[in-house]
Formats: C-alpha cells, structure tokens, sequence
C-alpha cells in the first residue's frame, strides 16, 4: 500500500471531538486512485464506517469533509464535498461548496477532515497545518452565522485563516440546516448543519502553508493551464462571469419553461423581470466574488438602497436561492426575496430545503388546509415576504408551533398534516427539490430522483452525465468551471492534470470504471437503507399535473418517462431491476465488501 | 525545505528553485531568464517583438478585486515553483465576506523597511533597475529581526513559512506575474484590479499610508454605504 506520490499528502484528519483527540489515518495511492476524493472518499470512508439504519446524528455519526487531488494546484479546483448521512433523509449525502477552505485544508497537508464524537460544550477547531486547536466557543454559541465568522476569525488571530461554520438553525439541530462557509456559500443539502449542532461543534478555522506534492510540476501546471483557458474562453459562460447564475431566473422562465414558481404550480412568472439578473446588475450588485484561482467569479453581492428594506447587504441572487425563494414563494418584488436569501444565511439554512418548506406550506394556506392561526399568526401567504423572512427565523430556532412544525421538511409535514396536502408535497427520498421544474426541463428528472442524495441539481441528466458528475463531485470541481465548459473534452481534460500530478497513468476507461464505481459504492449505502426502483422517482405532481402556462405548456413528467430513466440508470451501471447492484458489477468495480450487504437487500 | 517542497522542485529547472531564483536575481538579464523558465507557462520575454518596457511600481484598485487570489497563485508560482499562497509576496484578505484587499508593496521612494535594517550593508535593497526589494537571505537575520516587518507602513511584508525571512516584493524583474494573473481574471478586461507602472507618480507614497483594515474599511463605506449602526439590515 504505497503512499501517494503527488496530489495528495495521504493522510485524513480525524477529529474525536468526545475525546478532545486528534489522529492521521493514512490513505495509499490506491485507495485514492479508486474513490479519487470528495464524494467518492466519503462514500469509501461512510460505507465501513457505518452500518444499516445508523442514527444519523448518533455520537459517533461522521462528517466528513473531502478535498479532491487538483484542490491547492494551480488548477482552477475550489470545491469541497461534505458527506455524511442526512438527519433529514437517513440517507447518505453530499454537498459541494466552494470557497476557499478546501484549498487551505490541503496547504495545511491534510486530504480531508474526518469528524466524529461529541463535544459537551460549545467548540470550536483551528487547524493550522499539523496543528490542531480546540478553542471554547461558548461565546459565539447562538449567534448568526455574519457574527460567528468575525468572531472566529478574531479568536483564531489569524486573518488569512477561512472558517466554516453553523449558524443558528444547526445548533437547534434543524434536519435541513446547513454548514456556511465563508459567511455565503453553503454545503447545503446534506443536513451537515445539524450534525455539527449536535457535536456542539460551532466553526471549524483553516489555515494552510504548504504546497500540493506534484510528481511533474512542468506537465501538470500546463494542463491546468490550458483547462483554466478553455473554462474562460469558452462561449455561454460569459454569461456567468457577468450575472453569476441569477439569469437562469429569466432564462428558465422565458426559455426552457422550469423557472419553479409557487411550489411547482407553474414555471410562468411575469415578475421575473423585478427579482432575475438585470434587476440585479441595474439596481444591487456592487462587486464580483471568485472561488480560488477562478476566472468566473459567479458571485455577487449588493447593497439595497431604498424602500423597505433599505441597508440591507446581501449576497446573491444564485438561481437556486433566487428560485426557491423568490418566483417559488410567489414574491413580485428584489427587496424582500434579498431579505429571504439574507435570512437563510445568516441563520445557516439549507435555502433549497428552506424554500421548498415555505412553498409547501403557502400553498397549503392557499388551499385551506393551514390558516394563520395554525402558525403562530404569521400570515404566510403567497407573495409575503415579510412573512417569509419571519418564518425563515422560526424555522432556525424551532420557534413556536409553526418554527417546530415547519422545521421538519416537506415529507414529515405533510405527512402530520395530511389533507391531501401529499399532492402539493415537492420532495424526492424526503428531500426538497432544486429550482428546475422537470416538465419543463426534462434532463433534470435522472438528477432529482437518480442522483445519489435525492432532490439534487448537482448530479446529472441521462446516465452518462451522472457518471461524469461523480467524477466532478469526487475531483471538487466547479460545474461552472470544470463540469460544463468541460464536458465535451471529458475525461481527457481531467487526465491530463492528473497524470502528471499523481505519477499515475489513468486511461479513458479506468477514468469512467472509477466514476461507476463511486455512483454504485454510493447506490450500495443508499439500498442497504432501503433504497430501491420505487423511491426513484419524481413527485406525483410532475407526473400528474401539466404545466398550465409558459414556453412548455402541457408538459408532464410521463410514468413512462420515468421507468425509461429508470432502466437505463441501472442498465448503464450495472444493477439490478429493483435497482440494486449485481454480484458480477460488484466485482468488476472491485466492491466485493459490499456484496453480501447488497445479497442480504435482495432477499428483504 | 519541507519534503514535499523538494518533492515539487525535482521536476523543475534548477535555476527555478528559490535558492538559485535569488541568486539569479542580482543580474537583470539572469533574472529574466529565471522567471520565464518556470513551468514554461507563460510565453517568454525574449520571444515578446516589442521589449516590454520595465515595470517599478504597482496599483492597486480595490473595488475591481474578486479575491480570486490568482495573484497569490502566480506569484508563489514564480518564487517558489509551486501553487503556494502563504509564501507569497503579494496577499489578498476578505473583509466581512464583501470586500477583498489585494495587499500589495508600494515601492517606497525612502522605502522605510530598508532603512528599519540593522544590518551593514542591509539585507535588503532596491534593485535600481526594476524597483523591486532584493532580499538577501543568507545575511538577512529573519524571525530573529524583522524590523523591516514592523517599519512597513502598508503591513506588506509576511515571513516565509520555512525559512522565517520576510517575504520581499522584486517586481519580478520588471514584468510582475500577479498583474499579469489578474488580467486573465477580471471581469472587465479595461478593469483589472492589479496595474503595474513605470513611474509612481507619487501615488505609491500616499497609498501605502493604508493599512489593510482601513482600507476595508473606506471600500465598504464606498461600495455599500452601511447604515451608521454597521448592522447588515
Ligand atoms: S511598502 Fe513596505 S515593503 Fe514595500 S517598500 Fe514600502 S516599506 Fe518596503
Ligand atoms: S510583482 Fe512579482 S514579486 Fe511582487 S507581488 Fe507581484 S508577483 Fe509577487
Ligand atoms: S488576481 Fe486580481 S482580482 Fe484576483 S485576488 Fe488578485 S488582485 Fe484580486
């Protein structure tokens, strides 16, 4: 089990908070080369680590936290996965958040930071290479995630240190609460808010001084070189550099017809004009934000000037964050869905997640099935905004009726509230949808009920692009980056950085065998839970109701539609019609330790 | 040297290693042929029809930064020969997760970290050419002394993380990398954040008189004008 000879420092952090300990756990070249990093490593990690029906937010539940071999190289690689099993699904889950922590984790010469146990106060981590620091964080305990971060950052004393860490709505244990990385970006999607709530762990500080080991610095800087150019020069992502993703808010509703808009009722919305892109550049956004070494700064933020909500500095629209709390709650004006995407933030709330809820929940106002009185008077109607930054902080703290009712997810409230209300209940394995409706946008189907976690954007169209996506989740690439403007020259792009930089000799097969491998080790934990063809679907209103209005009028997500999406997932990686993993792929990917696990699933 | 450093240094040209990039320095013509060497990335100067013309100052336009800190990359990239941003000259900080302050060396015409040297001759000096500050690491005392840290009124100068010497800005040559990464990052091509200058214009004396929080603090009062209570909404 040789050591890695570039890319990597071989070696994961693992936190023991229960304990106060630290330890190394030592990875070789060959178990990078086959799970690569990110998703892929925490998938490895997870499925040992972890068995069937494990409590989620047990006290030795992990997080993991995973950099990709390109992170902390001259390649434009800027992303993190966050993987751990989902307090808000119960299944195995992973977000990616971009920044600059991952690249510090990796100059401080760790591969990830593996987390475990349970503090009984308040804590907080500083790593600082080697070092690692618990620091008591009783005192920044409770506060929202704009003041956490100053706060960390002056206790660590080091400014060029970069914190991720839980705002409110995590410490509460809020099932869908995220962990916020440099005070606006969010692994969202995966509960890690909540884990880390649990753990008492409030913030974790990075600071890094080394450099990535690279077997042929010459060969390997070039190649990155090269992908960083094709990323800029490439046509139709301009358009990022300029509007960042926010004028997919037009784009969805004028073009593709999948702008999500009142809790999926329709993807026809005439105020997009007030709350997309050109509103933003004309009347908010004040500066360009990048990632480490990106040339797409896709992030923005802006200051409102005027009006009610007059001084408020935010960050975004994004489309996601635009959608699901902007055209999604109804809402016609840029103020108060800022005012929605701030309050997310700062509360550390998954804002997908958090916008699906709200939508559910005015939608079942709007039908009758819950009034004002049913949630603490908060008038939460379509188009309310105020109301839906109030909410937003009652979710966070499980305030009140309504704060602890609407904190436990689509699935779980309709479920309490039944009333027919499974009908407008938008969620995919018990998680909120992303903001591309797929009747109107059809690739996006194999992405919410194929993908790995449920409900995600992030992981592909047909199955070919779910592969692909796994690869970009395991590599911690941006899509914007990486995952788009790459896609046509993938896998060849990829090898080229990495060959050199690893010392490996990686072909075009062994670069999707890999891929296949970590979709199916993932699919492995996802049908040891239970998992199977009947979850893979998408929600029975994409199935049942056409889109009334908009460029894609009358269209439906079909049953045959989906059992086509289904077959050719499994025909493609090699599992069975149930969707469960066969003997013979199983140990054509070399996963024969999951094999009696996936016998034993058979059998159930 | 950290073992990965040598790691990464194996593969490259000797003269790009930091040891031979310093003493290649003292020599204009030895330096151009330093930096353009690494990693071979960018097209030699040599090969360039018009000679550049040699680059003294640089400026900064905060606003335009997108804390993408490809100017660390790059720098880091031609002193060290690897992505490493702690060790180089050039930093970039986050203010409140808004504003970004490139820090840069404002090439002082009296350049007070110079006179701050207790050493005779000091271990640092401007190379009349190019303006940049040449260290000269094996006389330099390092974490034993930095007073060139402390008498630096920009709060510039950081210590290299292996050897504790300060981190000097040398123009690199005349030719700065971090400008020229900034160019590939901006969003306006007009519009980078980073310029470099053949004359100061007796702007670098003024500017270097802000000090890294300050001027976070005048671009959040330029760029978002907060409320007086400094609360977000
Ligand atoms: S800015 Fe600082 S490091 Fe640069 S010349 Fe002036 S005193 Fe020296
Ligand atoms: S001019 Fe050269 S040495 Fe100075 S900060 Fe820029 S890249 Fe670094
Ligand atoms: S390269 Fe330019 S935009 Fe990017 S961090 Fe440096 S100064 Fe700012």
């Amino acid at each position: 089990m040789a050591a890695p000879k570039g890319g990597y420092f071989g070696r994961i952090l693992v936190i023991d908070l229960t304990n106060r300990k630290t330890s190394e756990r030592k990875v070789s070249d060959d178990d990078f080369r086959k799970y690569i990093g990110g998703c892929g490593m925490g998938a490895y990690l997870l499925y040992s680590a972890l068995k069937k029906g494990h409590d989620p937010l047990a006290e030795d539940s992990p997080v993991f936290i995973g950099t990709g071999p390109l992170n902390g190289t001259s390649c434009v690689s800027t992303r993190m996965s966050v993987v751990n099993k989902s307090p808000h699904t119960g299944l195995l889950s992973h977000a990616e958040v971009g920044g600059h922590f991952a690249n510090e984790i990796k100059w401080a010469g760790w591969d990830g930071i593996y987390i475990t146990g349970r503090s009984r106060k308040p804590v907080m981590l500083f790593i600082k290479d080697s070092e690692v620091k618990f620091i008591d964080a009783r005192d920044i305990w409770g506060k929202d995630t704009e003041e956490s971060e100053e706060l960390v950052l002056r206790e660590v004393g080091d400014p060029d240190a970069k914190v991720a860490l839980i705002g409110p709505a995590g410490e509460n244990e809020v099932s869908f609460a995220a962990l916020i990385v440099e005070r606006s970006r969010a692994a969202a999607r995966t509960g890690t808010g909540a884990l880390m709530g649990n753990k008492k762990l409030k913030a974790v500080a990075v600071r890094g001084t080394r450099a990535v080991p690279t077997v042929d610095v010459k060969k390997a800087y070039r190649a990155m070189e090269d992908a960083k150019k094709l990323a800029v020069e490439r046509e139709g992502w301009q358009g990022i550099k300029r509007y960042g993703t926010a004028n997919l808010l037009e784009m969805k509703h004028y073009g593709s017809g999948s702008l999500i808009t009142k809790n999926f009722q329709t993807t026809w919305w005439p105020a997009i004009d007030n709350l997309g892109a050109e509103e933003a550049a004309r009347t908010f956004w004040k500066k360009h934000t990048a990632c480490s070494n990106c040339p797409v700064h896709c992030m923005k933020t802006g200051v409102i000037r005027g009006g009610k909500y007059d001084g408020l500095i935010a960050e975004g629209p994004e489309y996601e964050t635009g959608g699901l709390l902007g055209s999604n709650l109804g809402l016609t004006e840029f103020g108060g869905m800022m005012a929605c995407i701030e309050m997310a933030d700062a509360m550390g709330l998954d804002a997908i997640s958090a916008g699906g809820v709200l939508g559910f929940t005015m939608e079942c106002v709007q039908r009758g099935v819950l009034s004002a009185k049913d949630l603490d008077g908060v008038d939460l109607k379509f188009g309310n905004a105020d109301a839906a930054v109030e909410m937003l902080r009652k979710i966070a703290y499980k305030d009140g009726k309504a704060g602890k009712l609407l904190a436990r997810g689509v699935k779980r409230m309709s479920e309490e509230i039944g009333k027919g209300s499974e009908a407008w209940a938008v969620h995919t394995k018990g998680k909120e949808i992303a903001a591309h409706d797929p009747r109107g946008d059809k690739g996006r189907g194999p992405s919410y009920a194929m993908g790995t976690c449920g409900g995600d954007h992030h992981e592909g169209g047909d199955p070919k692009t779910l592969a692909r996506w796994a690869m970009i989740n395991s590599l911690t690439i941006c899509s914007f980056v990486g995952g788009y403007p790459w896609g046509k020259e993938t896998p060849k792009v990829f090898i080229d950085m990495l060959n050199p930089l690893c010392g490996w000799n990686m072909s075009d097969d062994e670069y999707w065998t890999t891929a296949k491998r970590i979709i199916t080790l993932e699919r492995c934990f996802q049908v040891r839970e239970g998992v199977r063809r009947k979850q893979d679907i998408l929600p029975k209103r994409f199935t049942t109701e056409k889109l009334p209005e908009g460029p894609k009028k009358g269209a439906v997500y079909t049953e045959e539609d989906t059992r086509k999406m289904q077959d050719s997932v499994y025909a493609y990686f090699g599992w069975d019609d149930d969707g469960i993993p066969t003997d013979a792929t199983l140990t054509s990917l070399g996963l024969d330790f999951a094999m009696a696990d996936m016998q034993a699933a058979r059998k159930a | 040297m950290k073992k990965d450093d040598e790691n990464v240094g194996k593969a490259l040209d000797k003269e790009t290693t930091r040891r031979g990039f310093l003493k290649g320095a003292g020599a204009a013509a030895g330096f151009v042929v330093a930096t353009t060497a690494i990693g071979g990335i960018r097209p030699p100067l040599a090969q360039a029809q018009q000679p550049k013309p040699v680059m003294k100052y640089l400026f900064v336009e905060r606003q335009n930064c997108t804390g993408c800190r490809a100017c660390e990359y790059a720098c880091s990239m031609a002193h060290e020969g690897v992505v490493r941003p702690a060790a180089s000259r050039i930093h970039v900080r986050k203010y409140k997760g808004i504003v970004d302050v490139p820090v840069i060396c404002h090439h002082c015409d009296d350049a007070p970290c110079i006179a701050a040297c207790p050493l005779d001759p000091p271990a640092i000096r401007k190379d009349p050419e190019t303006n940049g500050i040449i260290l000269d690491s094996e006389t330099c005392l390092g974490s034993n002394c930095l007073r060139c840290q402390e008498a630096c009124p920009a709060q510039f100068i950081r210590v290299h993380p292996d050897t504790g010497t300060p981190l000097m800005c040398d123009m690199c040559g005349g030719d700065p990398e971090c400008v020229k990464a900034c160019a590939q990052q901006a969003t306006d091509p007009l519009a980078p954040c980073l310029w470099a200058g053949a004359g100061g214009a007796g702007v670098n004396m003024s500017f270097r008189k802000v000090t890294p929080d300050q001027a976070a603090k005048d671009l959040i009062n330029q760029m978002y004008y907060p409320n007086t209570d400094g609360k977000r909404r």
